[in-house]
């Protein structure tokens, strides 16, 4: 039988630091992720969120505990293998930095295709997917030229385009209006309903509650599920 | 390289900065190259054009065929073959009314031995008379013809020149070919003394005198008056150039990359590779370095075609393509200094 599970993660652990300056960010966390659900992890500043975001993601290691992304163990593969995992399975929204400032949009998904050997969308596929997300005329721009939603909107749509099994978003909706968070809400929601994706999104934002299956809380390092 | 050439396409101003500072670095090595080669030419064209394979002097000439006199005596002991050549060498200067004078090497020969036999002129013809002369075409940029009836130094004898010919020069002074008794004349020396010296194309002649000494073509040429100076000058100005070039560009590329880093970062969540940004910071450089040297070789070619003959310029395949090599290898190891940093470039930081 096929394990619905994406992403376990169990006693979860991770201490920064040394003696009297050791910080405990996250303690003793368990959590799954499925596939077919959207889950959405909140928490004030500072509460663990993006630390929890990056062991799930397999940019770090958590200090105790196991991780397993689609029954590989995280901690105990090699640097490059749990690279080749991200690159194949993981879809990352970040806040940040999201695009390659000197390609195109439509570029910025060729790349994709480049480093991963294969062409993950036809043309009008992408056009469909950026006409989702209202991008659909931004497909010359660079970076630059882009508005900080259209940015978020563009980042969205790269993490999507290669088809991953699990989407990670840290704070998606950041630079968006309300209009568009509903978009992009829908769009994750959908995402784990008709594609059976498993969607995992750290964000401040309540507005997207509405569109998640599980809603988790991280205060103190701790974890616990939110009504 | 798909990475590396849309950025650089991108960020043109930025690229073109770059590669406009690579052309100048390489258009300079390439220039002093060329000086380099043309003035080491212009010390020894002559005698690589004898085929020379080793020299007889006096062994108290301190190895210079100027200083060097081969007495009639010595050289009544020794037997010459169809390899062996006495030369008289004296600097002169050349004058003539209608002409500017020119400072050269004159070169007595005995016309029947070999350096004689095989001169190949470029126009006229072999002395056939005393008094008859064959000159190297520099002369021809001071506008010397066939014909011209020219004086030595202060001596009013005149003599004609009745050929032309290529590649002859000593001490980058174009040479005047005559006979060995003209050289004596010059020299103002009695019969008693035959010749500075014996050019032989064997390299083990040995002319079984005391006095004299076997030197090998090289040991000969090193000991040119400022031949291995100006050759050690050059290596150095060319040698702190390749180096000067390596730290420009690794200081550039190590700038561009630290910039780059959290584009990088974001990357590296993603999954990619480091060693796909690795080879795109090298590629990026050999484009960066390939496009400096390509204008850095246009522009050589077009200063080359512009200069006046009179230059001593001279371009040679060997070198040039061991100076490309050289800039290229900087360039790469250039992109390698800041490898490191992209190979600690930490994915977490975009998110944490």
């Amino acid at each position: 039988m096929e394990n619905k599970n994406t992403i376990e993660m169990h006693h979860i652990d991770k201490t920064f630091g040394h003696d009297t300056s050791k910080i405990q960010v996250l303690k003793d966390i368990e959590f799954t992720a499925q596939r077919g659900e959207m889950s959405l992890v909140i928490g004030p500043s500072g509460s663990g969120k993006s630390t929890f975001l990056t062991i799930a993601g397999g940019l770090q290691t958590p200090t105790a505990g196991d991780v397993r992304v689609e029954d590989t163990p995280l901690t105990a593969i090699p640097v490059k293998q749990r690279d080749a995992l991200r690159l194949n399975k993981i879809g990352f929204i970040l806040q940040a930095y999201n695009l390659v400032p000197f390609l195109t949009v439509r570029e910025q998904f060729r790349f994709v295709d480049r480093i991963k050997g294969a062409t993950h969308m036809t043309e009008d596929e992408l056009m469909t997917l950026l006409a989702d997300l209202g991008i659909q005329d931004l497909i010359t721009k660079y970076p630059n030229e882009l508005s900080g939603g259209q940015t978020q909107r563009v980042a969205i749509a790269r993490a999507l385009y290669p088809n991953p099994e699990i989407v990670l978003a840290d704070e998606p909706t950041a630079a968006l209006d309300s209009e568009r968070v509903t978009v992009v809400g829908q769009l994750l929601h959908d995402l784990a309903k008709k594609h059976n994706k498993s969607i995992i999104v750290v964000t401040h934002d309540m507005r997207l509650k509405q569109y998640a299956d599980h809603i988790y809380e991280i205060l103190d390092g701790s974890m616990r599920q939110a009504s | 390289m798909y990475l590396a050439w849309k950025e650089i396409k991108h960020e043109k101003l930025r690229y073109g900065l770059i590669i406009g500072m690579i052309l100048l670095i390489s258009y300079l090595v390439y220039i002093l190259s060329g000086l380099a080669f043309g003035l080491a030419q212009q010390n020894t064209e002559a005698i690589d054009s004898w085929g020379a394979q080793s020299v007889i002097l006096d062994k108290d000439a301190n190895t210079s065929l100027q200083q060097s006199m081969l007495t009639k005596s010595q050289t009544d002991k020794m037997t010459l073959t169809k390899k062996e050549s006495y030369v008289g060498q004296s600097a002169i200067v050349a004058k003539e009314a209608k002409h500017a004078k020119v400072s050269a090497q004159f070169i007595g020969l005995d016309w029947d031995q070999f350096i004689g036999q095989k001169l190949v002129l470029t126009s006229g013809h072999k002395p056939t008379q005393a008094n008859q002369i064959v000159v190297d075409d520099g002369f021809k940029t001071s506008n010397y013809q066939l014909g011209d009836k020219i004086q030595f130094n202060s001596n009013t004898e005149t003599y004609t020149i009745v050929g032309f010919t290529h590649n002859a020069k000593i001490d980058i002074a174009p040479v005047v070919y005559g006979d060995l008794s003209t050289w004596q004349t010059l020299k103002k020396l009695p019969d008693t003394f035959v010749a500075s010296g014996i050019i032989s194309q064997n390299a083990k002649y040995q002319p079984g005198v005391d006095q004299l000494k076997n030197y090998s073509v090289a040991a000969f040429i090193n000991k040119l008056p400022g031949y291995s100076a100006q050759n050690m000058t050059f290596t150095f100005m060319i040698a702190f150039l390749m180096i000067i070039s390596l730290v420009v560009i690794a200081v550039f590329l190590y700038i561009l990359t630290i910039q780059k880093i959290p584009n990088y970062a974001v990357l590296r969540a993603q999954g990619v590779p480091a060693k796909v940004l690795v080879s795109n910071t090298i590629n990026q450089a050999l484009l960066l370095v390939f496009g400096g040297l390509a204008l850095g070789v246009g522009l050589t070619a077009l200063t080359a075609a512009a200069l006046p003959a009179g230059v001593p310029i001279a371009f040679n395949w060997p070198i040039l393509g061991g100076v490309t090599i050289g800039i290229l290898l900087t360039g790469v190891i250039g992109a390698l200094i800041p490898v490191k940093l992209i190979l600690k470039v930490d994915p977490v930081s975009v998110i944490a």
